[in-house]
C-alpha cells in the first residue's frame, strides 16, 4: 500500500546534539565562519603584488563583487568603508545557505530562525547606530517628519515611517531569508520523499516509473536552490547596504 | 489524538473518548521510538512530553522560533568571523590589492607619460620637418631667383656684346668705305691732275681737286 | 465497557488547521505573484529598451522582487504558525 507520510516539521528541522548545545545548525555556522576565514587567511598570505592566482583571485573577486554589485548601486563611492562588514555578511549567509544542497548535510543553517534573526538584529543595530552618528537625534526627527512631505501628513506618515524603519525592516530582512531557505528545504524534502516512496516503496511498476517525475523535479529544485541561496545572500547584503546608506545620507 | 469508542451499554450507546497514541507508538519505550524518529531534539527536555504523546518528534516548539543555542553558536561564529575580517584578513588583502592597483596605475601613468613624450617628439619632428621644408623651399626660390637674375644679366651682356660687335662692324665697314672713297678720290684726282698736266703742261690747280670731289660726291654717291 | 464489544470507532473530527493554513498561504501568494510578474516583466522591457542600463535595472529589480516576495513569505510563516 502506497502511503506518503510527511514527517512533522520539527523532524526535518531540528537536529540531535552532537555534543551539548552543539547541533548541526551550529556546526554549519561554525564551519561557514571557519571556511570564510580560511579563504581570506590563505588569500592574505599570498603575495599581493603579483597577478592574483587561485584562492587569492577568488577572494579578490568576492571583494570586487561586493564593491561593484552591492556597494556601488546601493551606497555609492562613500560606502566603500563598509566593504568588510558587507563582505562578511555576504560570505557568511552564502556559506550558511549552501549546505541546503550539499549532500550529507542537506540543511541550510538559515532555515532556522536563529541566524537570520541574529544577522537582522546586527544590521538593525548598525544602521540605527549609523543614523544616530550621522544625524544625531535628527535621525528620528526625519522619520517622524520626513522632509518634502506636507506638514498635514506628518501624523499619517510619521508612525508608518517609524514602524517601517525600526520594526518592519529588520523583521522582513530576517523573515525573507529564513522563509526562503525553509521553503526551499521543505520543497527538497517533499520531492525526495515522493521519489523515495514511488521508486523504492512502490509495489507497482507504474509507480516506479512515475517516480522519475519527482526525481527530475528534485534535480531542478536543487539547481534552483543554488540560485536562491546566492540570491538571498545577495539581497540580504544589498538591503543591509541600502539601509545603512539611507541612514548615513537621508536625502537619498 | 482522541478516539471515540462507541459501546453498547445498558441504556443504549455509550460514547467515550479515549486518548490513543498515533503511529502505533503507544507501547514503545522512548529509546525504541528513537528509531522512528531520525533526528529527535533534546532527549531529556522532552522525555516527559514523550510520556504523554508517545512520539518524541511530534511535539516541540514551533519550528519558526529561534533556538537559544543556535542563536549563540551562529551569532558567535558570525561575530568572530566579522572581527577577523574587519581587523586582520580584509586589511591585509586590501593592502596587497591597493599596492598592485597602485603599481598598475603607475604603469598606466608611465605609459601615458611615454605616449605624451612620443607625441611631443612627433610634433617636434614635424615642426623641424616643416622648417626644413620651408628653408628648402626658400633656398629653391632663392636659387631660382638668382638663376633668373643671372640669365637676365647674361642675356643683357650678350645683347650688349652683340650690339657692340654690330656697332664695331658697322664702324669698320664705314671706315673701309670711307677709306675706299678717299682712295678712289685721290686716285681720280691723281689721274685727272696727270691727265691735265699732260694736257696743259702745268700742275693742276686747286679747282681740279674741288671738281673731282664734287663729281665724286654727286656721281659716286648716286 | 471492558466487557462490551466495541461497535464503532470514530476518530475525532478532522483538524482543519492545515487546510486553513494552506488556503491562507494560497491567498497570500496571489498578490505577490502578480507583483513579481509585473516587476520582472517591466524590468525586461526596460532592459530591452536600454541594454546599457541593464545592470542598474537588474539590481533594482532584485530589490523590488525582494520587497514583494517578503509579503508572500510572511504568509508562508503565518501558515506555519497557525497550522
Amino acid at each position: 500500500m502506497l502511503a506518503l507520510e510527511f514527517p512533522p516539521l520539527n523532524e526535518i528541522l531540528r537536529w540531535r546534539d552532537l555534543f551539548p548545545t552543539f547541533n548541526k545548525v551550529a556546526m554549519i555556522a561554525v564551519a561557514a565562519a571557519l571556511i570564510g576565514s580560511l579563504i581570506f587567511l590563505i588569500a592574505a598570505r599570498q603575495d599581493g603584488s603579483k597577478a592574483p592566482k587561485g584562492i587569492r583571485n577568488f577572494a579578490e573577486m568576492l571583494v570586487e563583487f561586493v564593491e561593484n554589485q552591492i556597494i556601488m548601486p546601493a551606497m555609492g563611492r562613500s560606502g566603500m568603508g563598509w566593504t568588510p562588514f558587507l563582505l562578511t555578511l555576504f560570505i557568511f549567509i552564502y556559506l550558511c545557505n549552501l549546505p541546503g544542497i550539499v549532500p550529507v548535510l542537506y540543511m541550510p543553517a538559515t532555515a532556522r530562525m536563529a541566524i537570520p534573526l541574529f544577522l537582522a538584529v546586527v544590521v538593525w543595530l548598525v544602521y540605527v547606530g549609523v543614523g544616530l552618528k550621522h544625524q544625531g537625534l535628527g535621525y528620528f526627527g526625519h522619520m517622524i517628519a520626513p522632509p518634502g512631505v506636507p506638514a498635514a501628513l506628518y501624523p499619517l506618515i510619521g508612525p508608518i515611517e517609524i514602524l517601517s524603519n525600526l520594526i518592519i525592516r529588520p523583521f522582513s530582512l530576517a523573515v525573507r531569508l529564513f522563509a526562503n531557505m525553509l521553503a526551499g528545504h521543505i520543497l527538497l524534502v517533499t520531492f525526495s520523499l515522493l521519489t523515495e516512496e514511488l521508486v523504492f516503496e512502490g509495489d507497482n511498476i507504474v509507480f516506479r516509473i512515475l517516480g522519475v517525475l519527482p526525481f527530475v523535479m528534485l534535480i531542478l529544485m536543487t539547481v534552483f536552490e543554488v540560485l536562491v541561496g546566492f540570491l538571498q545572500a545577495y539581497i540580504f547584503t544589498i538591503l543591509a547596504a541600502v539601509y545603512i546608506g539611507s541612514s548615513a545620507h537621508p536625502e537619498h | 489524538m482522541l478516539t471515540a469508542v462507541v459501546t453498547r451499554g445498558a441504556t443504549g450507546f455509550d460514547v467515550a473518548f479515549v486518548p490513543q497514541a498515533d503511529g502505533g507508538a503507544g507501547d514503545m519505550t522512548y529509546e525504541e521510538s528513537l528509531d522512528f524518529c531520525e533526528f529527535p531534539f533534546e532527549e531529556a527536555e522532552f522525555a516527559d512530553q514523550y510520556e504523554a504523546t508517545g512520539y518524541p518528534c511530534e511535539e516541540g516548539p514551533s519550528p519558526i522560533l529561534p533556538e537559544a543555542k543556535e542563536l549563540l553558536w551562529g551569532g558567535g561564529s558570525f561575530v568572530v568571523f566579522l572581527v577577523l575580517m574587519r581587523f586582520f584578513l580584509y586589511p591585509k588583502l586590501r593592502k596587497g590589492m591597493d599596492a598592485r592597483y597602485a603599481k598598475v596605475e603607475d604603469g598606466l601613468e608611465q605609459a601615458d607619460a611615454a605616449r605624451a613624450a612620443a607625441r611631443a617628439e612627433v610634433t617636434e619632428y614635424e615642426a623641424a620637418l616643416a622648417t626644413v621644408r620651408a628653408e628648402a623651399a626658400e633656398r629653391v626660390d632663392a636659387a631660382r631667383a638668382t638663376l633668373a637674375g643671372e640669365r637676365e644679366t647674361r642675356l643683357a651682356e650678350v645683347n650688349a656684346e652683340i650690339a657692340a660687335q654690330r656697332e664695331a662692324a658697322m664702324a669698320e665697314s664705314r671706315a673701309a668705305r670711307e677709306a675706299a672713297e678717299a682712295d678712289v678720290r685721290s686716285a681720280v684726282t691723281d689721274v685727272t691732275s696727270k691727265v691735265l698736266e699732260l694736257a696743259i703742261g702745268r700742275a693742276p690747280a686747286e679747282q681740279v681737286d674741288a671738281a673731282v670731289a664734287d663729281v665724286m660726291n654727286s656721281e659716286v654717291r648716286s | 465497557m471492558e466487557a462490551l464489544s466495541i461497535l464503532a470507532q470514530v476518530a475525532e473530527p478532522a483538524d482543519f488547521g492545515p487546510i486553513g493554513a494552506g488556503i491562507g498561504y494560497g491567498l497570500a501568494a496571489i498578490g505577490p505573484g502578480i507583483g513579481i510578474g509585473y516587476i520582472v516583466g517591466k524590468s525586461v522591457e526596460a532592459m530591452a529598451r536600454q541594454p546599457e542600463s541593464a545592470g542598474m535595472v537588474r539590481t533594482t529589480m532584485f530589490l523590488g522582487v525582494a520587497f514583494t516576495e517578503a509579503i508572500a513569505l510572511i504568509g508562508f510563516v503565518v501558515a506555519m504558525l497557525v497550522q
